[in-house]
């Protein structure tokens, strides 16, 4: 019951009207900027954190709640409306929710989205409620040397296990960590890859490089191969509804579509693309209308994007009880942690319990906020998908700008964020994934850290990785992760030869 | 954003991409950039694990990633560019937009301090919607303008960040 406690306490910090207000600024520019397209949930984070700048920690956090959720509330309206999955969570809902709105049910497709949305977020966060502090407990006898193996286990994970390239994910991996490492060494003193320039001596700012690698990246890599024909945005009359035979096809695909994505946000595991394509399947296969899929069903709607906002509560738990990001939008916000000198993990819920619950707190406010802000003010968010393009990419532009700039009034800076605009540009073209290297860039600092405490502990002693139990069975885990995909694949691939050879 | 995972690719394109092998070359030569940076760091004292481990595991990993990436270029591997939600994978490629921008970018962040925040990113906003192909001309230097100056008081004023104000300074 020490949970519920500590929740009432984070309510009244929660509800005082000023952090209401902030709560109710960050839902409704994470739900702007997410609709738009072209910008995802990790990319909104980054672009507001300036918003922030200026606000106490508490009120800045509950401001980042609301936009974290909205920015995953705003994705699904571009997806049904505009059949343009902003990132690939987001596919299902495209596919199925944009045959949908084609069929004239525009308006249940987005509502069964936004309160599946809203039921799952709130399961998931009264989840995380009673999960989190039980793991803070475990968390905080965790040895560094474990810590530095369960880094090394969401390196892996995020960019060899999932995605097309495993080897392309970790080129991208060490590109970030190269990144990280520039600047001086905090415990040496010793300055690493400033090529003799001061204004590196501080480091990369994580900012510069998230939103160099998204914003100006996307926008040049868009500008070279513009799509001349407009994407046709369905017209939304009225506010988003469900009718009684939407309700009772929607709310079970919900509840199992959280079953599934929390679990997986909340294991480095790739995040919320794979726990969206299972609910799909899950639907697919106990729906009672198998015909309409593939043609618009609404079960192919409620249960992805319930799993795809579970898992955005899932990730939560990682991030506030170890410090461990399993997405690019939960590394985005590790790293505004850090801003504020606070390191998520175990110890937070002890130093700053206020904080913690604060946000908590804030998660289910904001969600009841999303809902009221996204049923009956629908068709203002679908108009926002009218900007025309050159004026929205225009804007993300200097909008980006004001985040880099601010942060030390240096056009040094924007020098930086224009190479990292054009190193964007290469790895999309390139088909290099983004997210490993955000990852590498803010937890390399920390693996480094982690690694080098470990081994002061043990005087020098490398064998510490193998002897400590729970070290050895997660880094037994990371090699595994990395050997055993390419060896099924290459043994798959063989037995597929086999058989064509067979056959002949 | 592009983590989609990509189909693998046809068959029937073989032959060695020579784009990618620059970019998997290049990959190798960062690596060894790096390991030589590395080496240049000196030890720590009274440290047991100094400043100069993780970089050189970095750069150790950083250039056999690169060779196994040329490898696989040289055995026919390429990579397919990524899809966007406002891209067309069968448009052709247009590098004078990227271009665009990218010199609107730099020359707004030159002329930024000395003409300031506004006319700066006022710059920035009008070379992104030419390269996309905006062609009113008096609507792009209005919205430019405007875009920049509302930005910049929003920020400014409502947020108390400082930004260079420049020519305009005592008007805003």
């Amino acid at each position: 019951m020490d949970a519920l406690h500590s929740l009432f306490a984070g309510f009244e910090t929660a509800l005082t009207p000023l952090n209401l207000l902030w709560a109710l600024v960050g839902v409704t520019l994470g739900t702007l900027v997410g609709v738009l397209p072209g910008i995802g949930p990790a990319l909104t984070v980054a672009l507001l954190l300036p918003v922030t700048a200026k606000l106490p920690p508490v009120s800045a956090f509950i401001m980042f709640a609301g936009i974290y959720y909205g920015g995953m509330f705003g994705g699904s309206t571009t997806s049904i409306l505009l059949n343009t999955p902003g990132e690939s969570s987001s596919i299902i809902t495209a596919l199925e929710g944009n045959k949908m709105a084609r069929r004239g049910r525009a308006a249940a497709a987005l509502a069964t989205a936004a309160i599946g949305s809203f039921v799952a977020g709130t399961i998931g966060t009264a989840l995380l409620t009673f999960a989190a502090p039980v793991i803070a407990e475990v968390a905080v006898q965790i040895p560094p040397s474990a810590k530095f193996a369960l880094i090394m286990l969401a390196f892996v994970t995020i960019s060899a296990t999932f995605g097309g390239s495993p080897l392309r994910g970790l080129v991208s991996l060490f590109l970030g960590l190269a990144i990280g490492l520039v600047g001086t060494d905090l415990q040496s003193g010793q300055a690493r890859f400033t090529l003799g320039r001061p204004e590196l001596l501080d480091g990369i700012d994580f900012i510069t490089v998230v939103i160099g690698l998204f914003a100006i990246g996307e926008t040049l890599y868009v500008a070279s191969r513009l799509r001349r024909d407009k994407g046709s945005v369905i017209k939304l009359e009225g506010g988003a509804s469900m009718n009684r035979e939407d309700w009772r096809r929607s709310w079970k695909p919900w509840l199992r579509g959280t079953v599934l994505g929390f679990p997986f946000g909340a294991i480095p595991a790739g995040g919320a693309e794979i726990p969206t394509f299972l609910s799909y399947t899950l639907e697919k296969r106990l729906t009672r209308h198998p015909e309409e899929f593939g043609k618009g069903a609404i079960e192919g709607v409620a249960g992805p994007e319930a799993a795809n906002n579970a898992s955005a509560a899932g990730v939560l738990v990682p991030l506030l009880t170890l410090g461990l990001p399993t997405s690019a939008t939960a590394a985005i916000l590790l790293a505004a942690f850090q801003q504020y000198g606070l390191q998520p993990g175990p110890l937070l819920f002890v130093t700053n319990g206020d904080l913690v619950w604060g946000l908590i707190a804030s998660l289910y406010i904001g969600n009841v906020m999303l809902l009221a802000l996204n049923l009956p003010l629908a068709p203002i968010w679908a108009r926002l998908l009218l900007i025309p393009r050159p004026f929205l990419y225009a804007g993300i532009l200097v909008f980006s700008t004001v985040g880099v700039y601010s942060l030390n009034n240096s056009v040094f800076d924007l020098f930086l964020l224009a190479l990292f605009g054009v190193l964007g540009y290469g790895m999309r073209r390139f088909d290099f994934p983004v997210t490993p290297a955000i990852i590498g860039v803010i937890l390399g600092p920390t693996a480094e850290s982690q690694f080098r405490t470990a081994l002061q502990q043990s005087n020098g002693d490398f064998s510490i990785f193998a002897r400590q139990p729970l070290t050895a069975g997660i880094l037994l885990i990371v090699v595994l992760a990395l050997i055993l995909p390419p060896v099924l694949r290459a043994r798959a691939a063989r037995t597929a030869k086999g058989t064509m050879s067979a056959e002949r | 954003m592009s983590d989609i995972p990509s189909p693998p690719p046809i068959a029937a394109r073989r032959g060695i991409s020579v784009p990618d092998l620059l970019v998997a070359l290049g990959v190798t030569l960062l690596g060894l950039a790096l390991l030589a940076g590395s080496l240049k760091i000196p030890f720590g004292i009274n440290a047991v694990v100094g400043p100069r481990v993780f970089p050189l595991i970095v750069s150790v990993g950083m250039t056999i990633l690169g060779a196994l990436l040329t490898v696989n270029v040289l055995r026919g591997g390429r990579a397919e560019p990524a899809a966007e939600e406002d891209t067309d994978p069968d448009a052709p490629v247009n590098l004078g937009a990227a271009g665009i921008i990218l010199g609107g970018f730099l020359l707004g962040a030159v002329l930024l301090p000395t003409l300031g925040f506004v006319l700066g990113t006022a710059i920035m906003y009008f070379s992104v919607a030419l390269a996309f192909g905006e062609r009113r001309w008096g609507l792009m230097v209005f919205v430019s303008l405007a875009v920049a100056l509302v930005t910049y008081l929003v920020f400014t004023h409502g947020l108390g960040l400082s930004l260079p104000p420049g020519v305009l300074k005592g008007v805003l």
